[in-house]
């Protein structure tokens, strides 16, 4: 393990290592963070030797953590000496073992109430028919989510993409904020007006909770009125979050150990869907009337809002930002890419294709470019609103990031089981058209056998760990020699790669790797999510700025992450890998990212005019 | 969008300390009574279903403390109330003549659109206490300054015993409806591209 003295490998003091200031945080037993500061390398290889700074603080307030963290940093000579001298002092294990102390023995134990194990709501409530499980177990956004389900046994909580049917039996209406099963949830979601109306809530009927949605309100009232807001509150376990959005109240109440910053963005995705179905405009009815009860005008919507919230324990682009993409060869992209071109060109704003979530293709008109959020929020109203599947529609939609204030018109039309095209518009008047355009697609698409194609690579699994080439394709200019990667790791690929997800940071696209053998499980894949989650929350800080490598050790895996200007890194080892060979084969991944980047990547999203 | 869907309706109940909020809205909710005496702190909620013409409805009662240190939540509760409560103590001369403040301070912190004719319901509680005959305020006395406010509807109730509150409470869920507005047809703009990008065009028929 000690084999590279250029490695500082420090322990830290788990609690002052993020932004969260939980007392005991299992995720974070050890972290090598090189600082923004660091000039960038060269060419987007790295080497073990780049790691050369370290963060150590040890005892920093947990309030303070972020501000401190900065004030603390120490550049340090990193050299063996001085861990092996710390440990020595800590009088923990004899230097010569310290590498064994890494690997603390923690209890990673969250898993929100709904999706968790039976664990979670003990024998009060019964998971059977959970409606709002994971869906695909191939969370990789680039994998064969088609048939595949892993969904787990028992029908405790998981359940596969296709069939989704949460929503429509999911909430227990049953429950309110006296009944047992509902204080036991673990992650609550909770939309109301600044008057304290209730307009969602993930569990239980929001009229019952009308009470608890005066409670919250009043808290976010009292706070405002003395000229402040409130953030967050931590209660023991619980983490309450609130967003305050002119006349709408957000709040999140959550004992999952997600960072603080996480379930902020969840709680902007979830008021980004909520615009995306009313416009900002709604702020207008509160300005009039500010007794107005909103809940009646999301009617119909519970399902949109339970796949939403169940995407956050699933899909990497609610936090990471971006979209990724059906992996097609480059000229079937083309050729769908060529024919939604030629039908945007008739007065369409956005032509998308998409399957499932991910894009095919998209195309839109000059000067107006779609946001990775958009597409997100669009595609998860699209597929868990049952009706786009029976019929071609016609829907006012808002993008919240293109523009909050007012509605386009979405043309949805399902060309098969789980690959759909929507054309949106700003005429309200242009259904024929769009659907004259939508026959042309479909036409074009089936005699091209892109279709076809597009069903294939849903059946076929994606980025296979496996796979990775043992050597470089195309050996980068500058690499530093190094003796051949061992690969005789029983479990995982090279080095023990498990998983690893890749962003490309100007296509605002990712890619991420099918979950393999130790990664079957369901439950183990959301650990994972959240694991990368707390990564991104930890690597993109805002008090620190933007960091540039990180590596972490638990009993479970070692998370490596890794962010250049170009693109962002997120690797899985298993938790004994040799963090020299782990950052070699991160070498080896970005390489055969870029060499399959035509297959795995839309490229430069056609513009027209009109 | 005339919808299925129950209405909520938030109602707010004001008064001196003491005079018996909170026992009311727990004998209408709970149908319970208890002769010891907790002061409020900040605010209580409670939420009762009613069925008002075969129309379901929430009612989202907010029972507020009466002690002045609460005042200033004033703001941040009464905004957006479609019924207000003003309760005062037969028996206390004070509870009865600060029913005005109670009111004028509700219209100027909620500022409803129309405070003319905003919903008010006066109750007049604890008339049970020694029969009847520690009573100061007389009930035509109460009704005069009901009537000098625009007619408001006037309850004589006793928590205590659950006479009147079935009642007053159906009064002041129907007052909260009568004043709710027509439903409009929720009409959000549309993109006009054609007009410079991302600026949105005004709606030409009703902007909700």
């Amino acid at each position: 393990m000690d084999s590279n003295p250029d490695n500082p490998v420090q322990d830290q003091d788990p609690a002052s290592e993020s932004d969260e200031p939980s007392p005991a945080d299992p995720n974070q037993n050890r972290t090598d963070t090189t600082e923004p500061d660091d000039p960038p390398p060269a060419d987007s290889d790295i080497n073990p030797t780049q790691t050369s700074e370290s963060v150590e603080h040890n005892t920093v307030e947990p309030e303070s953590s972020v501000p401190e963290r900065l004030k603390s940093l120490t550049l340090q000579e990193p050299s063996s000496e001085d861990i092996r001298q710390k440990h020595v002092s800590n009088g923990s294990l004899p230097a010569d073992f310290y590498a064994s102390d890494e690997i603390e023995i923690v209890e990673e134990e969250e898993e929100e109430g709904g999706l968790a194990s039976s664990s979670g709501g003990g024998g009060v409530v019964t998971w059977t028919n959970r409606s709002d499980g994971p869906p695909s177990p191939s969370s990789s956004g680039y994998a064969a989510e088609g048939g595949s389900s892993v969904a787990s046994s028992g029908g405790v909580e998981e359940e596969t993409e296709g069939n989704s049917d949460w929503g429509r039996e999911k909430k227990h209406f049953h429950e309110d904020d006296g009944s047992d099963s509902w204080r036991k949830r673990k992650k609550h979601f909770f939309i109301l007006s600044n008057s304290g109306k209730p307009i969602y809530s993930r569990y239980g009927d929001e009229h019952k909770l009308a009470g608890f949605s005066a409670t919250l309100q009043a808290i976010i009232s009292f706070v405002q009125n003395s000229g402040d807001s409130i953030k967050f509150v931590r209660a023991g376990k619980h983490l309450i979050i609130f967003l305050v959005k002119g006349p709408i109240y957000l709040v999140c109440i959550s004992c999952t150990d997600e960072p603080i910053e996480a379930l902020r963005g969840q709680l902007e995705l979830l008021y980004g869907q909520m615009l995306l179905i009313l416009t900002k405009s709604v702020n207008r009815c509160f300005e009039k009337n500010p007794k107005f009860d909103m809940a009646p005008l999301l009617g119909g919507t519970d399902a949109v809002f339970s796949s939403l919230i169940h995407s956050f324990s699933w899909n990497p682009a609610t936090f990471l930002h971006a979209y990724t993409c059906l992996p097609l060869s480059y000229p079937t992209r083309q050729a769908a890419s060529a024919i939604l071109q030629d039908v945007a060109e008739s007065g369409i704003l956005f032509a998308i294709l998409m399957c499932k979530h991910k894009v095919v293709s998209l195309v839109g008109a000059q000067k107006a470019s779609l946001h990775p959020d958009d597409i997100f929020l669009l595609a998860n109203f699209i597929l868990s609103s049952e009706s786009f599947r029976t019929s071609e529609s016609f829907s006012p939609i808002c993008l919240p990031r293109y523009n909050p204030m007012a509605f386009l018109y979405a043309y949805v039309h399902f060309l098969d089981l789980d690959t759909y095209l929507v054309l949106l518009t700003t005429s309200s008047d242009s259904f024929y058209h769009l659907k004259d355009c939508r026959v042309r697609v479909q036409n074009v698409l089936a005699k091209s056998n892109v279709l076809s194609e597009i069903q294939r690579s849903m059946l076929e699994s994606g980025l296979r760990i496996e796979d990775l080439p043992s050597e470089p394709t195309r050996p980068p200019v500058e690499r530093i020699n190094t003796e051949s990667i061992s690969t005789q790791r029983t479990v995982g690929g090279s080095a023990g790669l498990c998983h690893f997800m890749y962003k490309s940071v100007y296509l605002n696209q990712f890619v991420s790797s099918d979950f393999s053998a130790p990664l079957k499980n369901p439950n183990q894949q959301k650990r994972l999510y959240r694991a990368y989650q707390k990564m991104y929350a930890s690597m993109h800080d805002k008090g620190t700025g933007t960091h540039k490598t990180q590596f972490r050790r638990n009993q479970d895996y070692v998370l490596f992450c890794w962010i250049t200007q170009d693109f962002e890194l997120y690797a899985t080892f298993d938790p004994l890998a040799d963090k020299a060979q782990a950052i070699k084969v991160c070498n080896r991944v970005c390489q055969w990212v870029r060499d399959l980047e035509n297959e795995i990547f839309l490229y430069a999203e056609s513009t027209f005019s009109w | 969008m005339a919808s299925r869907r129950r209405m909520l309706l938030k109602v707010i109940i004001l008064g001196d300390s003491g005079v018996g909020k909170t026992s009311l809205m727990n004998q209408y909710v709970n149908k319970k009574f208890s002769n010891q005496y907790k002061a409020t702190i900040g605010a209580d909620f409670l939420t009762k279903e009613v069925q008002i013409d075969d129309r379901l409805f929430t009612l989202q009662i907010w029972d507020t403390a009466g002690q002045e240190r609460f005042q200033s939540l004033g703001v941040a509760f009464y905004r957006g109330a479609d019924c207000c409560v003003l309760v005062y103590d037969v028996n206390v001369m004070k509870s009865f003549d600060h029913l005005n403040n109670w009111r004028e301070e509700f219209l100027i912190q909620a500022s409803p659109s129309d405070p003319e004719n905003f919903p008010f319901v006066v109750l007049g509680n604890k008339i049970d206490v020694d029969g009847g005959n520690g009573r100061v305020v007389s009930e035509k006395k109460a009704r005069a300054w009901c009537a000098s406010k625009g007619n408001i509807p006037y309850f004589e109730t006793s928590a205590k015993e659950g006479f009147n509150v079935e009642a007053a409470f159906e009064c002041i869920a129907k007052n909260a409806l009568k004043n709710e507005p027509e439903e409009e047809i929720y009409m959000p703009d549309t993109i006009d591209v054609a007009g410079g990008g991302r600026q949105a065009r005004s709606a030409a028929g009703c902007e909700c």
